[in-house]
């Protein structure tokens, strides 16, 4: 360690020399990192993306719980209150029947007029709940035991379809990601590699004059680095861009997909991708170095 | 400082580089290996240095065992030595200067000398006005004074030069392995290879190593 701040200096005008030297070379190794740090970027945001549009989807996830005429007023207050305070409840409110009734008039719309056949409002009042759509089978295997309880309308079907489509995605971004990130590392080494590879006659050299391993590979995990974080800042400078241009084409034909913040996003963007730069490029260095210690 | 007994050296092809070998190097010695190409001179200089191990007997240097499961040893043995390889093995795209301090980065020398002791080392083999050349404008006579340089500047306990005076005409030659000994002193050793035996006839040494085939032909000592 002692050696390493003592020859920081020198390290790091090694670094400049070797990439210098190599010019070509790393600036192709360059542009290949900012390449897939890029596709990284825009898998990540995708994936935020959908995982909001999912998020706010499972949020309108909704039953309805209608309970029996007899139990009056209280009776439903009672129930309300009994429901609020089970496991899996977002929200939940009485709708009364004038509700249920301007809420049909509004779904039907032109179509309304047919409500005015009846001469009593044929709605009745129910319990809306908004739910934690995981929590689905037993909070309607609650419901089920609860008296005064009429009937349960659960949309199932629909839930069941909504949860199974967040289930693939959460898989399928873990895996796209999982995917570009062990790309990206195997990338990195083997650049990293081929970096060594070039130099090779020099680590000989320092290796027979009794260089110690750390101080001939520091110049090689500091370049690794200088191209990975160099890599990584320009893709989330290119991201954030990118992303700008698709929040402004999206806006105006998809207003209703409910895009988080663009400010949130591209910093956190720029968060993720620079740290991953930084571990891919150690991480990579150190697989590099070793792989051709090795050789 | 070198010790070695009933050495052998098999490569793994089969074939027997050393056989037999038996050396003894003290501080201050002088030592001529000769012969001709393929007759293990190089791989006598690679065992000292630790780059192969014996496949029979035994061989320290300066105290360190050269075998397997001796790496970090030998790691620590090789920051006490002054090679001055074949082919000089200087960093291209580094100036003179730099290639002199890069053997020396790594030996705790203080940080405010490491300049001075690289320069120091370059004016002693007459060549403070090519500190600042890339290595790769320098000549051939110029990069083996600046491999000699940095093999000094380390203050190493034994000097290996393995076959410094080769492509040199017979002046530079001798100029060469006069500058090599004058680096010798009580506690330093210089062990020269080279298969231009008529060379030495003229040069002051302790021992003198003729080898053939692998196995040392004659030996006789000199005077320095």
């Amino acid at each position: 360690m002692k050696n390493i701040f003592y020859n920081l200096g020198y390290f790091l005008r090694e670094v400049k020399t070797v990439i210098r030297l190599n010019a070509l070379s790393n600036l192709f190794s360059f542009l290949s990192t900012t390449l897939i740090f890029f596709i990284l970027a825009m898998v990540i945001s995708g994936w935020w993306i959908s995982g909001k549009v999912v998020e706010a989807i499972q949020g309108e996830a909704e039953i309805s719980v209608y309970y029996e005429d007899g139990i009056g007023n209280s009776g439903a207050m009672e129930l309300l209150d009994k429901i609020k305070s089970m496991k899996g409840v977002r929200e939940a409110r009485v709708v009364d029947e004038s509700e249920a009734y301007m809420r049909m008039e509004e779904i039907l719309g032109k179509d309304a007029l047919v409500l005015e056949y009846f001469d009593e409002n044929p709605f009745s009042s129910f319990i809306e709940i908004n739910i934690h759509i995981e929590e689905m089978s037993s909070l309607l295997d609650k419901l089920s035991t609860i008296p005064g309880i009429e009937h349960v309308r659960d949309n199932r079907e629909i839930l069941e379809k909504l949860q199974d489509i967040s289930n693939a995605l959460s898989i399928i971004g873990y895996l796209v990601v999982a995917a570009v990130g062990i790309t990206t590392l195997v990338i990195i080494s083997h650049i990293i590699r081929m970096g060594i590879n070039d130099n090779k006659e020099q680590i000989n050299t320092l290796r027979l004059m009794g260089a110690p391993e750390v101080f001939i590979g520091f110049p090689f995990l500091l370049e690794g680095l200088a191209l990975t974080l160099g890599g990584g800042i320009l893709a989330s400078v290119l991201g954030a861009v990118t992303l700008k241009y698709a929040y402004a084409q999206m806006a105006g034909p998809l207003p209703f997909i409910p895009l988080p913040p663009i400010g949130v996003l591209v910093s956190n963007l720029f968060l993720v991708i620079v740290s991953l730069s930084i571990i891919l490029g150690m991480a990579g260095s150190f697989f590099g170095l070793a792989s051709a210690r090795k050789k | 400082m070198v010790e070695a007994k009933g050495v052998f050296l098999k490569y793994p092809d089969g074939t027997i580089a050393l056989k037999d070998i038996n050396l003894q190097v003290i501080p201050g010695d002088i030592i001529y290996i000769t012969g001709p190409s393929g007759s293990g001179k190089t791989s006598l200089l690679k065992l000292l240095m630790g780059v192969e191990y014996p496949t029979e007997g035994n061989i320290s240097v300066l105290g360190q065992p050269i075998a397997k499961g001796q790496e970090s040893g030998i790691r620590r043995l090789r920051t006490a030595l002054g090679p001055v390889f074949q082919e000089f093995r200087l960093i291209k795209g580094r100036t003179a200067l730099e290639n002199v301090m890069l053997g020396m980065r790594f030996l705790n020398v203080p940080k405010g000398q490491l300049k001075d002791i690289a320069k120091d080392a370059i004016k002693s083999v007459g060549l403070e006005s090519k500190e600042l050349s890339l290595v790769e404008n320098l000549s051939w006579g110029e990069c083996q004074r600046i491999a000699i340089a940095r093999a000094v500047a380390r203050k190493p306990a034994l000097i290996l030069a393995d076959e410094p005076t080769g492509n040199l005409d017979k002046d530079n030659a001798l100029n060469i392995l006069e500058l090599l000994t004058s680096f010798k002193d009580k506690s330093t050793a210089v062990i020269i290879t080279t298969h231009a035996t008529h060379l030495i006839e003229e040069k002051r040494f302790t021992k003198h190593i003729q080898m053939n085939r692998g196995i040392i032909d004659f030996e006789r000592l000199g005077v320095t």
